[in-house]
Parts: structure tokens; C-alpha cells; sequence
């Protein structure tokens, strides 16, 4: 173990501190809230019953740990509809990845794109357990506990899929489609904030590293399922492999912007100004 | 395919069937039982076994029990024995004459 600087509690941070801590939980929660949302849509409209029942469960896990990381920023004074319902979707941090919409009825495109995240979110929270702030590394276990279904989930119907030839191409226009939002869990929100996550140890390992990690697994995998990763032969990711939007830095696709009026419509109609909580603080459970 | 499915809630505790999942092999059974049947009720392990694999003899090709009067197999000749003396004498009689009832139930039922 390395002799790790640990950050004080979210009371008594200092200002750079705590704009580099808000970030890398802005990060965290708004990828699992985003992808929830978008997850809960196959709701009763999976392939099958199994499969409905075990995605939406995938579905209530990422919510769950959206509320773990959102928790966390209520310590800094945040509350609920600050930190979703009334935030300007402008910004939210979430990869691109997560925001798309599935193309009608293509569980290939929900299969692909789970097994895309759930390997990066693996790497991340791997760089979480050593975190210098305490209140990251308390939560981290329980997240990864459920993270092990989620990937085995992923590999295992990719797997399938790629067993026959319309499979196999339904997994390669998902993935065409998808990959290079993938490729924006890894952007930063801003460069120096980034830095300076990785200096005060809040991540023990950098963005670029874990993206390379991560390509280094998921290539080899899906391309021994038959798939052509797109992506340039030397495996670098360039900017000409990123989508126009990025999301990290607040940059999202149009479809973003439908969903947050989507997610939020009930809470304006009903002139709501905060949530109601029906849970336990988690720090109470 | 069809697997059944058995939940067993506590170590040392029996496997319970609980329902079955549709699945193509046996490691999507068990992944699918694991959300279908594992995760509202307090679960140690499961089960996940092939429908086809599960052997069945029932009351229409068997007389479960035998048809003739058997009921010495029951210990009910401690019934006159005071069983404040031992507790286990008194349970496994109990016991018994719960099997007893709940097998004459069954067989009444059957018959009716």
C-alpha cells in the first residue's frame, strides 16, 4: 500500500479539492443515472421475459449507484432536484455513450453498448478502491458487487448473438454505431481538473491509462467474436475516432436534450420544487 | 428450453422449487434464475436444472404409501406413554401424527 494523502472530509476540502472531488462524482453518477434511464425504456419490451427481468434489474442496480455517487454531493450542500431535476441538462457529465437512444427494438445495440461500459466501469471503480477521499472508497464495494452480473450479463449474450451470421451483423452495426461514444467514458471534463483528480489520488489511475486498458480488452474480445472494432489499426484513439459530442465536456447529441425534458416532464407539470425521498439516506443503511 | 429452478434460502436448508426461467444453456439459466428467483427473497444458493432432466413418478402409476394397512410403520404405540418424561419421544409423536393426518388427508382427497 502506498503512503496515500488522504483528503479531508467533504466539509473541510479546500477549493480546488473539492471542484476535482464534485467532478469525478459528477462523472460517476450522471453515466449510471443516464444509462438507467435509458435501460428502463426495454422495459417490457425485451426479447424475452428472462431478459426484461434481468435488464431492468441492471437497470435498478445503476440507479442505485447513481444514488450512492449523488448522495455524495449532497455533502456539499446539493440537494436532489439540483443535482437531476432541475439541472440544466447542459450540465450533466455523462458520456455520450449512455444518452443514445436504442434503435428500435435492436438488443444487439443494448447488449453491445452494456458490455462497452461495464468493462470501463469496471477499470474506473478498480481506480476508486484506493481513493484518497474516504467517502468514495466506503461505497465502492457495494457497486462493484453488482457490477460482476452486469458484465457477465453483457458477455455471455454477446457471445450468443455472435453465433450466427445475422447476430454477428447485428453486433457490428451496433457497434459501429455506438463505439466511438464509447470511446468518450475516457474524455475529460476539463483537462486540468482531470489532472489534478489524479494528483490528489481521488482515482488512482488516469483517464488515458484506463482507456488504454480498456481497449486493450475489449478489442481482443470482440474481435475474436468475428467483430471489426472501428477503430484506426494501431489501436490510437485520435480525435477523428471521437463523436462530434462528447458529453464530458457538456457537448451532447440532440437526444440528450429529449430525454432530460422527457425524465423531468412530471416533475414540472407538477410545479414540484424537490424530491420526496421514500429511501433511507445511505448513509443510515 | 425450460429449467426449473430451486431456492435454498439458508446454508444446511433444503433446495425448494420455486418456479423455472426459459433460457438456451445452462449459463444463461443461471443467470436469468439469479434475477428471476434470487433477488427478492433472502437466497443462499440455487438450483437450475434441465425440465427434461427432472425424473417423475406420480399418484396415477404408483400407490405412494402401499394400499394395505401399514400403520405400524407410524410409532403410534407410544400414545399411552406419559410423554412429559421425554421430549423427544414427544416431538417424534407429534410428529408422526402430523404425517399420519396429512397422509390420510391427502388420500381421502384423492379418492373423493
Amino acid at each position: 500500500m502506498s503512503a496515500i494523502d488522504h483528503l479531508s472530509g467533504p466539509a473541510d476540502l479546500e477549493e480546488d479539492e473539492r471542484q476535482a472531488v464534485e467532478t469525478l462524482l459528477y462523472r460517476l453518477a450522471d453515466d449510471e443515472f443516464v444509462l438507467a434511464e435509458r435501460y428502463t425504456e426495454w422495459q417490457v419490451r425485451s426479447p424475452t421475459l428472462e431478459s426484461d427481468l434481468a435488464l431492468s434489474n441492471i437497470a435498478q442496480d445503476e440507479l442505485g449507484h447513481a444514488r450512492l455517487w449523488y448522495d455524495l454531493l449532497e455533502d456539499f450542500g446539493y440537494e436532489e432536484a439540483d443535482l437531476i431535476w432541475e439541472r440544466d441538462p447542459a450540465d450533466f457529465r455523462h458520456a455520450t455513450l449512455v444518452e443514445l437512444p436504442f434503435e428500435g427494438g435492436d438488443w444487439a445495440d443494448a447488449i453491445v453498448r452494456s458490455y462497452l461500459y461495464d468493462e470501463a466501469e469496471h477499470l474506473r471503480l478498480e481506480a476508486l478502491e484506493e481513493s484518497s477521499y474516504p467517502r468514495i472508497v466506503d461505497r465502492v464495494g457495494k457497486v462493484q458487487a453488482e457490477e460482476r452480473y452486469h458484465r457477465e450479463h453483457a458477455t455471455n449474450w454477446l457471445e450468443r448473438l455472435a453465433e450466427t451470421d445475422e447476430g454477428r451483423a447485428r453486433l457490428q452495426t451496433a457497434l459501429d454505431r455506438v463505439f466511438p461514444h464509447a470511446l468518450t467514458l475516457f474524455e475529460a471534463v476539463d483537462p486540468d481538473v482531470e489532472r489534478r483528480i489524479d494528483e490528489y489520488g481521488i482515482r488512482t489511475r488516469s483517464l488515458e491509462d484506463m482507456g488504454e486498458q480498456w481497449l486493450e480488452t475489449v478489442v481482443p474480445f470482440l474481435e475474436s467474436l468475428g467483430l471489426e472494432v472501428p477503430l484506426s489499426s494501431d489501436r490510437t484513439v485520435t480525435a477523428e475516432d471521437l463523436p462530434s459530442h462528447v458529453g464530458r465536456d457538456g457537448s451532447h447529441t440532440d437526444d440528450w436534450f429529449d430525454l432530460h425534458d422527457d425524465f423531468t416532464h412530471t416533475y414540472r407539470e407538477l410545479g414540484r420544487d424537490s424530491a420526496d425521498r421514500i429511501m433511507p439516506d445511505p448513509d443510515d443503511q | 428450453m425450460i429449467w426449473e429452478v430451486f431456492r435454498q434460502e439458508k446454508p444446511g436448508e433444503y433446495h425448494t422449487h420455486c418456479g423455472n426461467v426459459h433460457a438456451p444453456d445452462a449459463d444463461m439459466a443461471k443467470l436469468f434464475a439469479e434475477v428471476q428467483h434470487g433477488r427478492r427473497k433472502p437466497t443462499n444458493s440455487l438450483w437450475v436444472v434441465p425440465q427434461r432432466e427432472v425424473g417423475e413418478v406420480d399418484a396415477e402409476e404408483a400407490t405412494f404409501g402401499g394400499s394395505t394397512d401399514k400403520s405400524y410403520r407410524w410409532a403410534m404405540t407410544y400414545n399411552r406413554v406419559d410423554e412429559s418424561f421425554a421430549e423427544e419421544v414427544a416431538d417424534s409423536q407429534r410428529e408422526q401424527e402430523t404425517a399420519d393426518r396429512e397422509r390420510e388427508e391427502v388420500t381421502s382427497g384423492g379418492s373423493a
